[in-house]
């Protein structure tokens, strides 16, 4: 039996995003993407959060599905979107400066989204700017404007949003953005 | 005979065709509220660091930071100095209220510590937010960046891009990081904090860094706008380059490749050759890893320029305030220039022969650069350039 597909806002809302930023999406993938997503794949070096591993298995998925880049000089930027940040490594963190206990030192690598996004760059060889932001549509605006002033060809934006009550579960979504634009823009001052 | 500068590969960096100026400038440290404290602290050349009072550090290996007296609040703070950027600018309530902020923070202090249920409304997006509306800046087309150490810079960078293509007019950027349990407990853990409690960066007998207290605020305008409203600039922000290492999640590629490329970068936007620098504002963290990739950063992109450049690394001074460093050590560059004094690379030791630049030692150096460069660098292999040109 086929495992049902998830509607995901977030991928929606960052489909949204970039025709609005008027960027052309390569590739997109979200987190759950049918019923069968359960536990996040672990990944090595990042402990008790599922932030990293889920935004590293969202961006593999966006990226396996991507064409090949054009030329060996393609350059991709990774743009991460997050409302909360890794709260849940946050509160472990303050958890156990409240209570006096040791603090994991893998902790402190991971207290930055700036980690993950390196181990991104590395596994998939991206060699554009890291930029982490706390919103979608800024998130695009990042992406676009890196493409337009030519510092990437293209840009992963991944947005990673963990669950924050009970019955609620982590979501994430990846799409792959490209130029050109010709977009409307705010005139914002 | 000069060679040319070994120039990394880098996509041919374009911008907007607007010219960029700084209006205004705030900042908070160590040394106290405003850009003249800092600027006094700076040609101390004193180290603002101190046994941290702040919290318990009992625990901790190192207890060492720089730290301002008292419990400062990160909203009061950062909205404060955003004001106070806003003022130095001459900026009016309604320029204020058109014009949109880019925040660099870690966080809301706040979050890790409140009820599951009332987390949402402290993300950064909210933060920033009460930031914006607290210091009567627009609502709309706000941004929160929270890319570690080059958060502010990436902003700064980003802030004259959408203004050089003219898709603004001016954006107030801010950022701030007060020394706080959990970072440091963090750093500590992760067993990169100085425990001589020092700062010594481009030095052999380097031990690491220390967290330092930093909020800084500035208003990046179009020139045409600045003339409109007949307000002199403080410098014009003339380059930026921002790139990725692709080489270690949390380690700067050894050779510097990426930095090297948001240099170039950031000297193409400025229309400027490497000999034209008159001062570089280093990342100089002050650990064995990271000074000596920046060093190599320097050469491939400057060229023989990297030996005579005055260099200073003034996290020696201030120390490191992560998602704020970029908008600190802007100013810091700023009021470098402008007063003609740049700051010393404090507790230098003695030559690695990894790191050999022309760092400002004993003493400030006299000098009025026409062009100065302030770089970051963050885990992810994230790097950042700005360079600003005198007026």
């Amino acid at each position: 039996m086929t495992p049902a597909s998830v509607a995901s806002p977030s991928l929606a809302a960052l489909h949204a995003a970039a025709a609005a930023a008027g960027l052309a999406v390569c590739a997109s993938a979200s987190w759950p993407e049918t019923d069968a997503d359960g536990e996040v794949p672990a990944l090595a070096g990042f402990i008790e959060s599922s932030f990293s591993p889920l935004l590293a298995e969202v961006a593999a998925r966006a990226l396996r599905s991507r064409a090949p880049p054009q030329g060996a000089g393609n350059v991709t930027a990774i743009v991460m979107v997050t409302a909360l940040g890794d709260v849940t490594s946050a509160v472990r963190v303050a958890a156990a400066v409240d209570a006096g206990t040791r603090v994991p030192p893998l902790q402190f690598f991971q207290s930055v989204p700036n980690a993950v996004a390196g181990y991104l760059a590395v596994r998939w060889h991206l060699t554009g700017p890291v930029v982490c932001v706390s919103g979608i549509h800024a998130g695009l605006d990042v992406a676009a404007l890196l493409i337009e002033d030519a510092d990437a060809d293209d840009a992963l934006v991944v947005c990673v949003d963990l669950a924050v009550t009970n019955g609620d579960r982590d979501r994430a979504a990846a799409i792959l953005v490209t130029g050109p634009a010709s977009r409307e823009r705010h005139r914002t001052a | 005979m000069t060679d040319a500068p070994a120039v990394a590969p880098a996509p041919a960096a374009r911008r907007g065709t607007g010219e960029v100026v700084l209006t205004g400038a705030a900042a908070a440290s160590a040394y106290g509220r405003g850009t003249e404290a800092l600027a006094s602290g700076l040609l101390s050349g004193q180290p603002a660091f101190a046994p941290v009072q702040r919290f318990d550090v009992g625990a901790r290996r190192v207890r060492f930071a720089a730290t301002m007296p008292g419990l400062p609040e990160l909203l009061t703070e950062v909205t404060r100095a955003a004001g106070e950027a806003c003022d130095d600018a001459g900026l009016s309530s309604a320029d204020r209220a058109r014009t949109p902020l880019f925040l660099a923070i870690h966080g809301d202090p706040a979050i890790a510590r409140a009820p599951g249920a009332d987390r949402p409304g402290h993300g950064p997006g909210a933060f920033t937010a009460a930031v914006a509306g607290r210091s009567g800046l627009a609502g709309q087309d706000i941004r929160c960046y929270t890319s570690a150490c080059v958060a502010a810079s990436t902003a700064i960078g980003d802030a004259a891009a959408v203004i050089a293509r003219g898709h603004a007019d001016r954006v107030v950027v801010a950022g701030g990081y007060l020394v706080e349990c959990d970072q440091f407990a963090l750093f500590d853990a992760g067993r990169v904090l100085a425990d001589d409690g020092q700062v010594r960066p481009f030095s052999a007998g380097r031990r690491g860094l220390l967290l330092g207290d930093g909020v800084g605020a500035v208003v990046v305008e179009s020139l045409q706008a600045a003339r409109a409203r007949r307000a002199p600039p403080l410098a014009r922000l003339a380059g930026w380059g921002r790139t990725g290492d692709a080489y270690h999640p949390v380690q700067p590629h050894p050779e510097g490749h990426g930095m090297a490329r948001a240099v170039t970068a950031a000297l193409q936007r400025a229309g400027i050759a490497a000999e034209d620098l008159g001062y570089i504002n280093a990342h100089g963290s002050g650990t064995g890893q990271s000074d000596p990739a920046e060093t190599n950063a320097l050469r491939l992109a400057l060229g023989d320029a990297a030996a005579s450049v005055p260099v200073s690394s003034t996290k020696s001074l201030h120390g490191q305030s992560l998602e704020a460093s970029g908008v600190l050590e802007l100013i810091v560059t700023l009021l470098a220039a402008r007063k003609g004094m740049l700051p010393v690379n404090a507790g230098f030791l003695g030559a690695d022969d990894r790191c050999r630049l022309n760092l400002v030692l004993d003493e400030p150096l006299a000098a009025t650069p026409e062009f100065a460069m302030s770089l970051n660098a963050a885990f992810g292999g994230a790097n950042t350039a700005l360079v600003i040109g005198l007026p």
